[in-house]
């Protein structure tokens, strides 16, 4: 059995549910669950105040439904388990998790997958700005793990990252990888500009935006159909992930940068 | 007549000779007085410490934890901020974050939470005495005092320049109650200035030139020792010498010891001046702490505390403005630097100190080699320059090295294998006892800041007073007192905190010449950026002040 939370919250306030993770209700109480401590702007609530109760959190599953575009912090910090959203969801799904799986069918604002350390988050509808970024002022951003948005992604995609992937279904913003330490994100829309920038290592594919103007910084390595991608893209094949199968045979533009970082990371443009 | 009063603790009150005597201590309106002589007088809490030990408050008289330096590294490592330890708001207590550079009254609290009950932080410009004095306010907890940076003023050097110690000394007495700080502190003397004029400038040694002033490091210190010492100031002044962390530097810190020409000095965190070595060659690095423990033992004008580096990642914050541009340079981290006008500068980045590499093992080990091998105790104050040696936080581990030599060893072997040829203190199977740890942390520190009302358990002191509860390994011990007490008011009971008085401001008066005054507005108003009558703070700006009296 699930552990159902139907949102009943009607707010224009911010309600945040940080730390409600299946592995922290498993073995609780619908009674107790209903007493979880939620915040709502700068008040203290118990989870049934907002949220309807019912099922089990025996094995590990959470469903969420309702409006949950106001709700932050789902599934943040989640070791294990999975938990499923139908409906928006707000800002920092699945922050800093470490495991598990979070789905949601619809729409996430900002933050998805914010310092993500492992698992895997799937949004099946667009995602905000900063998916699988670091927080500011952090050294490093996702370190593992996997998020797949199905349709667009925001600005600064994969910030600072240092391992993981990515993959955006859609069209990405500006400035993708920027900071990029390590780690893969491909980008099957058209991007924005500037990607890349500062990036360490890691690679970048934007496959869907051939005329795209790289920065100064990355220098034209040739042409190549590499071998790597058909091994992540048979990899998304298995989570569910849905893409042309002509990228698989495609050729691609390969470019190193950012120089004034060592150059070790790089580009990929669909030739 | 309302009493408090510690029945049957065993004390260590070394300044009156009590070594670990059981007796009781009684306490009337927040001072220690002497046990009433009518027996019918009964005291009106009464404390059980049989079984545990009693000791003045602890006393950091050398520590970051106010003032601009303090607040830009609050802001510049948002990264070491979102994961550091975290104190949050109860009845008591104020929400607050620890790491390196904790927030204000995070600071007081854990603090207290240590047994520590007066803190004197070690470098403050004196045009933000101002602000450094409303963030006291805010740091509970804790009786503090503030060291005025004057090494690099423009007035201090012109002033020794045009060969005018009565304009100099005057100057000092005039800026110390301006800014009602504590005492005078020279930080790098000459050289920061240097570093303002020139690209990656600095001094090299004692006699380099500060040009544009035209004067010496040496003069600097000479002539600021002597003055502060005619003032009569109860800590007459505090340096910071130049050529910190650089190989062979110890030559610079002898030359220091002796421009003091026998006035009273104290020679803060000295492990980061006492390296042997050549330039540059790393593998040259040693210690030079014996022939300078040598000049120290033989002039007793001068004290000092050791700075003492404990491996982890910390923040270095200090008025040494070249010095910041180093470290930044050596470890690519961030970097802050600040230029405030007529009086200093700054520096801060973020640091690790590693027990693999080389250097830090070196840094760590002279440290060690600083207390082992100062048998005076008296002379040689604890601290870690927190936090840039380490947090303060790691007082109770730096006491169980000095308590317990099997411990020592077994961090000795973590360590870099160098620190066994290079350094003194393996040889040295010294443990320090309870006596002098007291010295070390409280009673020392007092008697070198003048303070004659703590770091004892007299009658008359101050009733800041820790009780601690014995146990072998003394790190446990010192980490949680199981009473502070700050002025008869209980903060820590049974290890949790209870209180968290505000805590008073030390400050000296020294006297200075009102018609004088004039001849430094002048010169004022002709270069700083704010106007000279709305420079010196107010009392309206302290809290619970208390005048230190000058000698």
């Amino acid at each position: 059995m699930t552990l159902k939370l139907d949102y009943t919250g009607q707010t224009p306030i911010p309600v945040e549910v940080e730390g409600l993770t299946p592995d922290e209700v498993r073995g609780q109480s619908l009674a107790e669950i209903e007493q979880f401590e939620i915040q709502h702007g700068n008040e203290k609530l118990p989870l049934a105040a907002m949220f309807r109760v019912s099922g089990d959190p025996a094995d590990g599953r959470i469903e969420f439904s309702g409006n949950l575009s106001g709700v932050h912090w789902i599934g943040a910090g989640m070791t294990d388990g999975e938990i499923h959203l139908a409906g928006p969801a707000g800002r920092h799904v699945g922050s800093e998790m470490t495991g598990g799986t979070i789905t949601v069918d619809g729409d996430a604002s900002d933050w998805v997958g914010g310092e993500m350390h492992g698992g895997l988050i799937h949004v099946r509808g667009q995602a905000g700005h900063l998916v699988g970024a670091a927080y500011r002022g952090s050294r490093r951003g996702m370190t593992g793990g996997t998020i797949l948005i199905d349709g667009d992604a925001g600005n600064e995609i994969g910030l600072t990252m240092r391992r993981g992937l990515i993959a955006v279904g859609g069209a990405g913003g500006d400035v993708p990888g920027f900071n990029m330490i390590a780690g893969t994100i491909l980008v099957l829309g058209e991007s924005g500009i500037r990607p890349g920038a500062a990036m360490r290592r890691g690679t970048i594919g934007l496959l869907g935006s051939p005329s795209l103007t790289l920065l100064p910084t990355f220098r034209a390595a040739g042409r190549c159909r590499p071998l790597v991608l058909s091994l992540v893209f048979r990899q998304l094949q298995s989570l569910g992930f849905v893409f042309d199968a002509d990228l698989l045979t495609a050729e691609y533009r390969l470019f190193h940068g950012d120089l004034l970082e060592g150059g070790r990371g790089e580009i990929l443009l669909r030739a | 007549m309302a009493y408090l009063k510690i029945s049957g603790g065993a004390i260590y009150d070394p300044a009156n000779d009590i070594d670990g005597q059981v007796g009781d201590i009684w306490i009337e309106d927040g001072r220690i007085v002497a046990a009433p002589t009518d027996p019918a007088v009964r005291p009106s809490r009464t404390i059980d410490a049989r079984g545990l030990v009693v000791m003045p408050g602890g006393i950091d008289m050398h520590c970051h934890i106010a003032g601009p330096k303090v607040n830009v590294a609050r802001k510049m490592r948002p990264e070491e901020k979102r994961k550091a330890r975290k104190i949050m708001r109860t009845a008591t207590t104020r929400s607050g974050t620890l790491g390196s550079a904790p927030s204000t009254f995070a600071t007081g609290y854990t603090y207290a939470a240590l047994g520590y009950t007066t803190a004197f932080d070690a470098a403050i410009p004196p045009l933000a005495a101002r602000h450094v004095h409303e963030e006291f306010d805010d740091t509970p907890c804790l009786d503090k005092g503030f060291y005025v940076l004057m090494g690099n003023n423009h007035y201090v050097m012109k002033a020794i320049h045009d060969k005018d110690p009565a304009r100099l000394k005057n100057f000092i007495a005039w800026l110390l109650s301006a800014a009602k700080g504590f005492a005078p502190k020279l930080v790098n003397p000459g050289g920061v200035e240097v570093w303002k004029h020139h690209a990656s400038g600095n001094v090299s040694g004692l006699d380099s030139n500060v040009d544009y002033f035209n004067v010496s490091p040496r003069q600097i210190i000479t002539e600021v020792a002597r003055a502060a010492n005619e003032l009569g100031l109860p800590h007459p002044v505090h340096v910071h010498c130049n050529n910190l962390g650089m190989p062979g530097n110890w030559e610079t810190t002898l030359a220091t010891m002796e421009a003091l020409e026998g006035h009273r000095g104290h020679l803060t965190h000295i492990q980061f001046h006492s390296y042997g070595g050549g330039e540059g060659d790393e593998n040259t690095f040693n210690s030079k702490v014996a022939p300078l423990v040598e000049y120290v033992k033989a002039h007793p004008n001068i004290t000092i505390d050791v700075g003492q580096v404990m491996f982890g990642s910390t923040t270095s914050m200090t008025g040494d403005g070249p010095l910041g541009y180093f470290l930044a340079n050596l470890f690519g981290t961030k970097w802050y630097s600040g230029d405030t006008e007529m009086e200093s500068g700054c520096g801060i980045a973020p640091i690790t100190y590693r027990n693999k590499s080389l250097v830090h093992s070196l840094q760590w080990g002279i440290g060690l080699d600083w207390y082992l091998m100062m048998d005076d105790p008296w002379r040689v104050a604890m601290s870690t320059d927190h936090p840039n040696g380490a947090s303060f936080m790691a007082y109770p581990q730096i006491v169980r090295l000095l308590m317990d030599s099997a411990y020592r060893e077994e961090m000795l072997k973590t360590c870099h294998p160098a620190v066994r040829e290079r350094c003194h203190f393996p040889q040295l199977s010294r443990e320090y006892t309870l006596r002098e740890i007291a010295i070390i942390t409280r009673a020392g520190p007092a008697r070198m800041l003048g303070l004659t009302h703590k770091g004892h358990l007299g009658p008359g002191a101050d009733a800041d007073i820790t009780i601690y509860t014995p146990d072998d390994n003394k790190q446990v011990m010192f980490e949680m007192p199981r009473y502070v007490i700050k002025r008869g008011e209980i903060v820590i009971e049974d290890t949790e905190l209870r209180s968290t008085p505000t805590g008073r401001t030390l400050h000296v008066s020294p006297q200075h010449d009102a018609a004088r005054e004039a001849e430094i507005g002048e010169w004022f108003e002709k270069f700083y950026s704010i106007r000279f009558r709305n420079y010196p703070v107010g009392a309206e700006y302290l809290h619970e002040p208390e005048t230190i009296a000058c000698r």
